[in-house]
């Protein structure tokens, strides 16, 4: 018994050390919460996230319970991939148990890596960016800390069983815990599975196949000691959706038309297939010094495993069904702004009609690809078409050690470390040769440029014309490497009617390439290691909150931090010039500055609860990196922005009026801008020539994209007899596509003729997205089954099927024009209108989840 | 307890192996069936009564071809022929050029990326009925209307209007050695194999088809448009010239500045000798 006590005594130690300076009020029943978690862990990641570059998608698991609007926005506007403050998600900081789990090399945690593990991940400890915290200074987009503990868990066994028409359309999962037992041990775990087929998708051609489990198993030694180790992961298999335009919506007569997926041999096939699988492990050591102190420190690992297939072609023709020259616009002109002098209406007709006459003209066409390969296998050429499977696979170790001391009264404070080491593996392998025979590991781009015998065009001069066949690695391999080290310390004093805390971090960073090929373009700076680059980073945080009495709150904030860049990420961002090509670091690479600054003023009466938040961020010295296809240089390129600067301000209001105790309406919406505040310095590199060009990218004024910029939301929540019902209706507008920087350079404005009577260069209006309105509601109940709880829950998603609504997409980065290489003028102008058919993304329409879960 | 944890540990990794087993979704996947191939129209039956030869077919619309107008063909026809040029070295562009035993033509399609679909060596039918024939600068060519001169078809009704046959034969193609006396009519748009010619402006550093820069000696067919002129042998360039696209994927190969042996496509532009060098295999050391 003595020994139960000082173990439960030791717990509530841990807990105490959480602390929230604003009082929590009005928690969710816990049927609704656990609704809520369930949907939004499923809107959110998979086959829409984390797409390429410029499709790419955050996170942002913003969730502090002591504030109406952050604690409800990421569940709310999850549907339109609402990100927090239009913050990339770099800037939100993820911890387990206390160690820093973001990536050290693109500074991201991927939360689709802890997918399907729900009863694991519930326990969260939210920062919101001013809010002090046990675990870590907050982030700029918000921290969380995952407990991990095995005797966090409640003892017993769980099912879940879901039916959706999402992503995936079945859902099991079995989850036990122990509890912590009278010898001190508890052990947690959770096993799920996550299910959809071709059939069953609410995608066209996707499909879903997805196990996770995780393990924690816990020894509490005495009171002092307790040592915790979890391991959990997800292997993956899934296909994707990809973006389209609005002439290929309204051809196929679906919003969720996919251009990744087509027939083979009369079967399904999607291009597109992940592959995931992420085993990490994480070991815990709680201290406790004294009544006063605790000393926290988790080591963490994971091997991470991720490939992504896509169709190639290799000098042959594009086979992408919604390549630009397949749709009828490429024919006619419908848009009226060239002279129509190559206006061919009945070819515009013919492609009309072949995309109408059969779904499987408008999709890959893989039997075509595979005759194609057969040919060139008799003429003993190359393979036309292959599926390539690009690779980042990571070794991450992670190290956080944080001493917590508090008085009993009003004072504590936190100093810790954080280390982390990332070697990221970044490398193309041949998925499939789709039946051909042949394929040289050469750059064909830059064949023409070079002649076919010129060693410049060897991918590896190290094995020069090697052939390649299903799992060699072509292209590009190359490792980078990160380390990093930071020191943090915060100090939090309540004092008469203000809560006060400051918080201030150090690190180091230090960064280097190692190149496994021996590029032809670059042969003296591709293989082997780089030079190591090193940055100095921190910087503080202050804020106060006052309690004016009778309910009323006021708070401020302010901060400077910097950052070091980002080392490389797959979905955009690199310290590295052209990584896949050579050693060499961006030029003019900088520490990140970010300024920011909140003010808070919160209401708490008997029947109205009411936050009203203005923030304010300014970032400069930033640094911004893309890939694309640029068409004045006929060549792809890696381009780099230096010198970037950005303002993100709004405002945030969350109210809730408890009209009886069964009903509340809640109101909820904020108007934020993010927006580049002035033109950047822009460099890209030619993959076909391996030179570089620099001048100014005019992208002043551009807004940050795929997230609502202005979102409200009136909520009705009725809770009566174990019964609960809400009801949403949601606005969102102010949605911008991704901008293409190629068609805002200063030469392409230039050469496009955009330059109005005075000489001003006139640029472009980035392209939006359509906002509007969509309801959502849901309802629960807990029943007793056999003595024990049954959670019963629906929850329903764009109710009135309002299928115009844009979550997000991208700018074509292509010109409307050839450019004649000689002159660098306009050679022809071209049918199709590419800044008229920017990629989109659309929203679901009705969808639902169904979640049964059963205790005992 | 301590037994009953090490039983859930047991059962969880037990139950977590076992759904790791559960099958990849997107598996292996077997090459499709080619019997009927997948590209082109396998509809077209071929029929005796309505095949032609390439040069009956020049010899029927003869006026048409020389004076470089065009002309819909209304009867069933059938043409069996040859691939033996197409996009591969990116010289040719948006054509095909086919050959039988009687003589050779250009197909004008208006697609990039041919060259895997219509191999060099493919036997091919071709249902010439709505299809146009003409001379674009008296070269023979198949094609649709353009602005009323013979263009190129769209790559939706050349795949209605081609059938891929069995045969496959890079060796029967016959390559003729080259004479600048050759008949046009007859032979312009054949294979041709020059033996021993020395390809005009080598001076070790001048590539067959460089980039057009201002100040240049080299001839570019008008002012920067794409195309490079060599001279072949001591022939002038009114009768004969080595025609080479900026976009070749040789273009940058430095010309040789000893004399070479080059296979390629003898196309005529009028009274003129275009030789199109199809890929950078076609260029031999002697």
């Amino acid at each position: 018994m003595k020994q139960k006590l000082l173990l439960a005594a030791f717990l509530m130690g841990l807990a105490d050390v959480a602390m929230a300076q604003q009082p929590q009020t009005q928690t969710m029943s816990e049927t609704e919460r656990a609704a809520r978690e369930e949907s939004a862990s499923f809107i959110f990641t998979e086959s829409q996230l984390e797409e390429d570059a410029d499709a790419g998608q955050e996170v942002i698991q913003i969730n502090s319970s002591a504030n109406l609007y952050t604690s409800n926005v990421g569940y709310l506007f999850s549907p339109m991939r609402f990100k927090y403050r239009a913050f990339d998600q770099k800037y939100s900081d993820v911890y387990m148990n206390g160690v820093m789990v973001n990536s050290a090399e693109n500074n991201r945690f991927s939360f689709s890596t802890i997918g399907g593990m729900n009863d694991a991940t519930r326990s969260i400890d939210y920062a919101s960016p001013f809010e002090s915290n046990t675990f870590g200074m907050a982030a700029l987009g918000g921290s969380n800390n995952y407990n991990f503990r095995a005797s966090n868990y409640a003892a017993g066994h769980k099912v879940t069983l879901s039916a959706l028409n999402r992503n995936y359309t079945a859902r099991a999962m079995y989850t036990f815990g122990t509890g912590l037992s009278q010898k001190g041990w508890a052990f947690f775990g959770t096993v799920g599975y996550r299910w959809a087929n071709m059939e069953t998708a609410n995608v066209q051609g996707t499909f879903y196949n997805s196990v996770a489990y995780f393990l924690s198993l816990q020894k509490v030694f005495n009171d002092k000691h307790s040592l915790n180790i979890a391991t959990w992961g997800n292997p993956s298999e899934r296909a994707q959706q990809g973006a389209s335009t609005d002439e290929a919506y309204w051809l196929a007569n679906n919003y969720f038309y996919n251009p990744y997926w087509g027939y083979q041999n009369g079967k399904k096939r999607n291009s597109r297939v992940v592959h995931a699988f992420e085993p990490s492990l994480l070991l815990t050591w709680d201290y406790k010094i004294n009544d006063n102190t605790k000393l926290i420190t988790s080591a963490y690992g994971k091997y991470a495993m991720d490939s992504r297939t896509r169709l190639q072609y290799n000098n042959s023709e594009n086979p992408k069904p919604d390549y630009w020259k397949n749709f009828p616009s490429y024919n006619y002109d419908v848009w009226g702004t060239t002279d129509g002098s190559n206006n061919d209406l009945n070819a515009w007709q013919e492609s009309y009609d072949y995309w109408r006459a059969d779904m499987a003209n408008r999709q890959i066409q893989w039997d075509k690809l595979y005759y194609a390969n057969q040919q060139m296998n008799k003429v003993g050429g190359d393979a036309a078409y292959y599926l390539l499977a690009r690779h980042n696979d990571h070794l991450a170790l992670g190290l956080g050690s944080t001493l917590c001391w508090a008085n009993k009264r009003d004072r504590k404070f936190q100093i810790g470390i954080q280390l982390a080491s990332n070697k990221g593996m970044h490398y193309q392998t041949i998925s499939d040769m789709l039946g051909a025979e042949y394929l040289h590991n050469t750059n064909n781009y830059a064949v023409g440029t070079y002649a076919g015998s010129d060693p410049r065009v060897q991918y590896d001069l190290n094995r020069p014309n090697g052939t390649v066949g299903v799992g060699d690695r072509f292209g590009y391999d190359f490792n980078i490497m990160v380390q990093k080290a930071t020191l943090w310390a915060q100090y939090t004093r309540e004092k008469g009617i203000s809560y006060n805390f400051i918080s201030a971090k150090i690190g180091g960073t230090q960064m280097w390439r190692d190149g496994k090929m021996k590029h032809g373009l670059f042969a003296d700076n591709s293989y082997g290691k780089s030079g190591t680059a090193r940055f100095l980073d921190g910087g503080f945080k202050m804020g106060t909150n006052l309690n004016l009495g009778k309910g009323h709150v006021l708070g401020f904030g302010v901060g400077y931090m910097t950052y070091a860049p980002q080392a490389f990420s797959s979905y955009g961002g690199s310290a590295f010039q052209a990584p896949e090509m050579n050693n060499n670091f961006i030029d003019g690479l900088k520490v990140e500055h970010m300024l920011s600054a909140e003010i808070a003023y919160a209401l708490n009466l008997s029947w109205m609860r009411m936050n009203l938040t203005g923030y304010f961020a300014h970032g400069t010295r930033m640094n911004e990196w893309q890939n694309y296809y640029y068409d004045d240089v006929n060549s792809f390129t890696y381009v780099s922005m230096t010198g970037v600067e950005k303002d993100y301000y709004g405002v945030e209001l969350g109210i809730r009026f408890k009209v009886t105790s069964a009903f509340s309406i809640d109101l909820i919406g904020s108007m934020a801008d993010a927006k580049y505040t002035k033109n950047t310095d822009v460099s890209y590199l030619l993959s076909t020539q391996g030179t570089v060009t620099t001048e100014t990218l005019y992208n002043k004024g551009m807004r940050e994209a795929s997230t609502p910029l202005t979102v409200g939301s009136i909520g009705l929540n009725y809770n009566v007899r174990g019964w609960w019902f809400n009801l949403k209706g949601n606005y969102y507008d102010r949605i911008y596509l991704s901008y293409s920087p190629s068609l805002r350079y200063e030469s392409t404005l230039i050469r496009s003729g955009k330059v109005d009577n005075d000489g001003s260069l006139i640029i472009p209006e980035q392209a939006k997205g359509h906002g509007g309105f969509m309801l959502d509601g849901s309802i629960g109940h807990q029943f007793r089954v056999g003595g024990h709880p049954l959670s019963v829950n629906l929850m329903a998603t764009n109710i009135l099927n309002n299928r115009k609504l844009v979550s997000g997409g991208f700018e074509q980065s292509r010109s409307n024009y050839t450019t004649d290489q000689s002159t660098g003028e306009v050679a022809t102008t071209r049918t199709y209108n590419f800044q008229k058919n920017p990629m989109k993304f659309y929203v679901q329409g009705f969808n639902f989840m169904l979640n049964l879960n059963y205790r005992f | 307890m301590k037994r009953r944890v090490t039983t859930y540990i047991l059962h969880s990794f037990i139950l977590a192996t076992a759904m790791m087993a559960v099958a990849c979704m997107d598996g292996k996947w077997e090459t499709p069936d080619m019997t009927n191939p997948p590209y082109g129209n396998n509809n077209i039956i071929e029929t005796d009564t309505q095949l032609v030869t390439i040069d009956s077919l020049k010899q029927r619309y003869k006026t048409v071809i020389s004076g470089s107008s065009m002309e819909k063909i209304t009867d069933d026809l059938q043409l069996k022929a040859i691939v033996i040029g197409n996009d591969l070295g990116g010289n040719i562009y948006k054509q095909i050029c086919i050959q039988d035993s009687t003589g050779a033509m250009i197909v004008g399609i208006n697609g990039t990326g041919l060259f895997p679909l219509l191999p060099v060596g493919q036997e091919i039918l071709i249902n010439l009925k709505d299809l146009y024939i003409g001379g674009y600068g008296q070269q023979a060519q198949l094609g649709d209307e353009y602005n009323g001169s013979i263009g190129r078809m769209s790559t939706d009704k050349w795949e209605q209007h081609v059938r891929i046959l069995p045969g496959f034969d890079v060796a029967a193609i016959d390559t003729l050695d080259f004479d600048i006396s050759l008949d046009k009519d007859r032979y312009a748009g054949y294979l041709v194999r020059l033996t021993n010619v020395q390809v005009g402006d080598a001076d070790g550093k001048t590539t067959f088809a460089p980039e057009y820069k201002a100040g240049t000696t080299l001839t570019y067919n008008g002012s920067t448009n794409g195309y490079v002129h060599h001279t072949l042998g001591n022939i002038s360039m009114d009768k004969l010239v080595l025609r080479t696209s900026t976009y070749a994927k040789f273009a940058e190969l430095v010309i040789p500045t000893h004399p070479i042996t080059i296979y390629g496509i003898a196309t005529r532009y009028r009274d003129t000798w275009q030789i199109l060098i199809r890929t950078e295999e076609d260029i031999k050391d002697n």
